[in-house]
């Protein structure tokens, strides 16, 4: 287990790269996995939701009723970019790559704006009664850009060139038997699993954004996808430029614009300004502290995403190899007031357990509450009063350093020191990220069993609160052996029991995600998902 | 590095023995010697530098969730695996041969990444520097013969206070006046972006506006000041009042008579601020978003793109030499009495 932590702490290092938040790796990796869902199965929903943009709070434009109209160009001045993007549809590595990769690609299945699974380019996907083999049916009559038509010799070829050559969409897939993929006919394809896995169409939604499908031959230097914007032009950290696909095959809603322009913004300073001087019709991922400027201009969507900014103890190491110590200090946290000082009252209070709004996540679990004088009395069970511990933060996305200050403060009513060591996230992902003592981490939106996998089991390549509890994994292996949804959700409800009880993670709160677009941009809905901007559902947005 | 001792130090003695030797010729040859070991000094000191980076390009390649056998795969091709000293070699020798190697960050070729920005950086500083030194010279000028009168007073006062501003506070100012919170006339923002690709930035000068003028209002002041007391110091002199005395028209007497001594130190000046403007642009391409050599320096330290930065660094380094040895041939030219051999 050390080697495989190791490993994955040593390939995270790239993330160091990033001048923000969004250049962290891990937390791309879970944007990723919320992200590929919207892309797909976003059309339905939004035409659903009609055409006019219904923000969840603040300002909502009461021009945006009317019929969508096609043409302009949309002007998109993102943050999270680097040299290294890409518009590989299976290397994105941050926010900026997400946003063209769901321009440019479908996967099989994605999310809708509640964060449910949505069928893309494939019509079904089924199981056998054992969950080793799942057959699926591809959409009929859907052509790449290039014209040629979608067939189960793409997706073999798609998923293959994923796990040949380890992209990030590969650990949805490791229990795949990808050398025994096969075409049944055109529209056909037949997935055999190493082992049960009745999870793969949640694994597949939770990676969507690394998860598109591309023809047999693909070239990334002419990007060829099914997605609603044809590849136009780009240059890494700068710009890149689309043009609208007239041929997508899911007409129900856009796309719209002529001409979709991504800019990259080294920060948010140059990226409001770029707003407010009308150069940017959209902006993503901005603070509470941005807010008056953009809706000045414009207007805020905000978002009750539900990726996570989880407080990360190990449970290996002292002082929280004691469950009573993780205990009282997940009774330290002032939730409410977390949310307050960090999102001005945005996002949702957290209980501890991840993935809320998967249908297999139990809400029976009563709501926990700051309680110091029953942290104080465990504090003094577990023999660790006038405990004092180092908490590393960084600024690895909105919010957490200013939360790990609210939790240090709070801390100090229990008789807890807490200091702070802030480092930067260049090395906060480095060669120590998954041995921090005491830390936090930064979590796209994934359903249940797919997020145990990559963070709380022995093998799972993040499992930064070194979580290892046999009973935990007993049932985790039992789960994704389980077809029946109402037998899995049991054994799921069991596993988040334990986590809420004994677990690692203190999750005081789901961020909200913060976007920005102008008064003239019509369609843009938040989702559920944790991506911004409707999990960059470009092919929904139309110009007034 | 600076631009002042050598002539005067050096000139005599090395005069004296190489009598014939041009002095102008001589300065450029010895100072051009330097520069190229100054270069691979520094050629040396980033690549250390990059060194103590923390991860590397194969990890930043790749991403957080790659295999360690992927990574020690891209660690081979990259030839991270070598000794440092014989990566140095392997890059230096490329370098010497015209081969700038490729970014690790995106594969393409570093030249191909990195020209572009250049011209774009040029433009910059090229107008930032013109626009800066013309109106340094012609408004210390002014304020000099205007010596205590209230131009005078407000021009050097502001001076002062401009002076004291970083470029990037100057910069965000700029925006908020013309951009976003008072008027709404210029770009807040200069990425040159347009539907097609990236545009040159002569093709919409309208985002040029602001970069430069943040660069300006950061030069002028230093220009201004020194031009208002090197015309105050000659407007005093002897052969000045002479002039007057012999009834030339004040026009004449200070473009004639007064600019030609005043201009020297000001040349100097002028250099300096060319120099300072090589590193000022990457906080004011940073503010602006504008695709500069300043803008890549920051994204290939983020990506570890070590051949990226190595070369841009090199870039800025030859240009701060070369101005230096630019600026003590102008100052020389303009002060003929050390033009001369003696």
């Amino acid at each position: 287990m050390a080697d495989d932590l190791d490993r994955a702490a040593g390939s995270h290092a790239r993330h160091g790269a990033g001048t923000g938040p969004h250049s962290l790796g891990r937390r791309d990796f879970l944007r990723y996995t919320g992200m590929g869902a919207v892309a797909v199965g976003g059309a339905t929903a939004l035409a659903a939701c009609g055409s006019s943009s219904t923000p969840s709070s603040t300002s909502s434009s009461p021009a945006a009723a009317g019929k969508p109209k096609k043409g302009g160009t949309l002007h998109a001045g993102l943050t999270g970019g680097t040299g290294s993007d890409t518009v590989d549809a299976h290397r994105g590595v941050d926010n900026v790559d997400f946003a063209r990769i769901i321009a440019l690609y479908d996967p099989l299945i994605g999310y809708d704006l509640k964060a449910q699974n949505k069928l893309a380019l494939a019509e079904s996907i089924t199981p056998n009664a054992k969950a080793t083999v799942w057959t699926v049916r591809l959409r009929p009559g859907v052509t790449f850009h290039n014209g040629k038509p979608l067939t189960a010799e793409d997706v073999i070829y798609s998923l293959t060139r994923i796990v040949k050559n380890n992209y990030g969409g590969a650990s949805s897939l490791a229990s795949v038997d990808v050398k025994n993929l096969k075409a049944l006919d055109s529209l056909t394809v037949e997935i055999p699993c190493l082992t049960p896995y009745a999870t793969l169409p949640d694994a597949m939604t939770g990676y969507y954004y690394y998860m598109g499908i591309v023809p047999v031959g693909y070239d990334p230097t002419h990007p060829v996808g099914t997605g609603p914007f044809k590849f136009q032009s780009f240059t890494p950290g700068q710009q890149s430029t689309f043009v609208r696909n007239d041929h997508y095959w899911d007409t129900s809603d856009g796309p719209y614009v002529d001409t979709l322009v991504i800019t990259d913004y080294p920060d948010e300073t140059s990226q409001v300004n770029a707003f407010v001087s009308g150069q940017a019709d959209l902006v993503n991922l901005l603070s509470a502290t941005s807010i008056p400027q953009v809706q000045a201009a414009g207007n805020i969507l905000t978002a009750d995403g539900g990726g996570m900014t989880p407080f990360t103890m190990r449970v290996d190491q002292p002082p929280f190899t004691d469950p009573r110590v993780r205990q009282a200090f997940r009774l330290i946290c002032d939730r409410p007031q977390m949310t307050d000082l960090v999102f001005g009252g945005r996002g949702t209070i957290g209980n501890d357990v991840f993935s809320p709004f998967d249908p297999e996540f139990d809400h029976s679990i009563p709501q926990r509450t700051q309680d110091i004088a029953q942290a104080k009395s465990l504090l003094k069970a577990a023999g660790q009063e006038s405990l004092t511990v180092q908490l590393v933060t960084a600024d690895i996305a909105q919010g957490t350093i200013r939360v790990a200050q609210v939790f240090a403060q709070q801390a100090a009513a229990a008789g807890v020191t807490v200091n702070l060591r802030q480092v930067t996230s260049t090395e906060f992902y480095g060669n120590n990220y998954l041995k921090w003592n005491f830390a936090q981490d930064y979590w796209y939106y994934s359903k249940y069993l797919p997020q145990v996998a990559q963070a709380t089991l022995p093998n799972s390549p993040f499992n930064e609160t070194h979580w290892d509890n046999p009973a935990y994994n007993k049932l985790y292996n039992q789960a994704i052996a389980t077809v029946d949804p109402t037998a899995r959700t049991a054994i799921a409800h069991e596993l988040q029991a334990i986590d809420h009880s004994i677990g690692g993670y203190i999750i005081p709160y789901f961020p909200p995600t913060i976007d920005g677009y102008a008064k003239k941009v019509n369609g843009v809905v938040p989702t559920s998902v944790g991506l911004s901007l409707g999990a960059y559902n470009f092919k929904a947005m139309w110009l007034a | 590095m600076t631009a002042e001792a050598p002539p005067t130090a050096r000139a005599p003695a090395e005069a004296s023995a190489e009598s014939r030797r041009h002095p102008i010729a001589w300065l450029i040859w010895t100072r051009t010697a330097l520069g190229l070991v100054t270069l691979f000094v520094v050629s040396i000191l980033i690549f250390a530098a990059t060194q103590l980076l923390p991860g590397n390009a194969a990890t930043a390649v790749l991403g957080h969730n790659a295999s360690a056998s992927a990574v020690r795969t891209m660690e081979l091709r990259l030839g991270l695996n070598k000794p440092a000293a014989t990566q140095y070699w392997d890059w230096l020798s490329g370098v010497l041969q015209g081969r700038l190697g490729t970014s690790l960050a995106n594969g393409q070729s570093v030249w191909s990444l990195v020209g572009p920005r250049l011209l774009n950086s040029l433009v910059l500083v090229v107008l930032a520097g013109l626009i800066g030194s013309v109106l340094g010279v012609g408004l210390g000028m002014f304020a000099a013969i205007r010596r205590d009168k209230p131009a005078d007073h407000a021009l050097s006062v502001s001076a002062l206070a401009v002076t004291s501003l970083p470029e990037f506070v100057v910069a965000i100012f700029l925006v908020i006046i013309f951009s976003t919170v008072l008027f709404h006339v210029l770009p807040g923002v200069s990425p040159l972006e347009s539907t097609s690709g990236a545009l040159k930035p002569w093709q919409d000068p309208k985002e040029l506006v602001l970069p430069v003028a943040a660069l300006v209002v950061v030069i002028v002041p230093y220009i201004f000041r020194m031009m208002r007391a090197a015309t105050i110091e000659a407007m005093e002199s002897d052969y000045v009042e002479m002039a007057r005395l012999n009834g030339l028209s004040p026009v004449r007497v200070l473009l004639r008579h007064a600019l030609p001594n005043a201009i020297a130190p000001t040349v100097q000046v002028i250099g300096l601020n060319l120099l300072y403007l090589a590193g000022g642009i990457v906080l004011v391409e940073f503010v602006f978003d504008y695709p500069g050599i300043g803008q890549g320096l920051v994204n290939a330290v983020a990506d570890r793109d070590i051949p990226q930065i190595q070369f841009i660094v090199l870039v800025l380094a030859a240009f701060y030499i070369a101005m230096n040895i630019v600026t003590d041939v102008v100052a020389l030219m303009v002060t003929p009495r050390r033009r001369v051999a003696r």
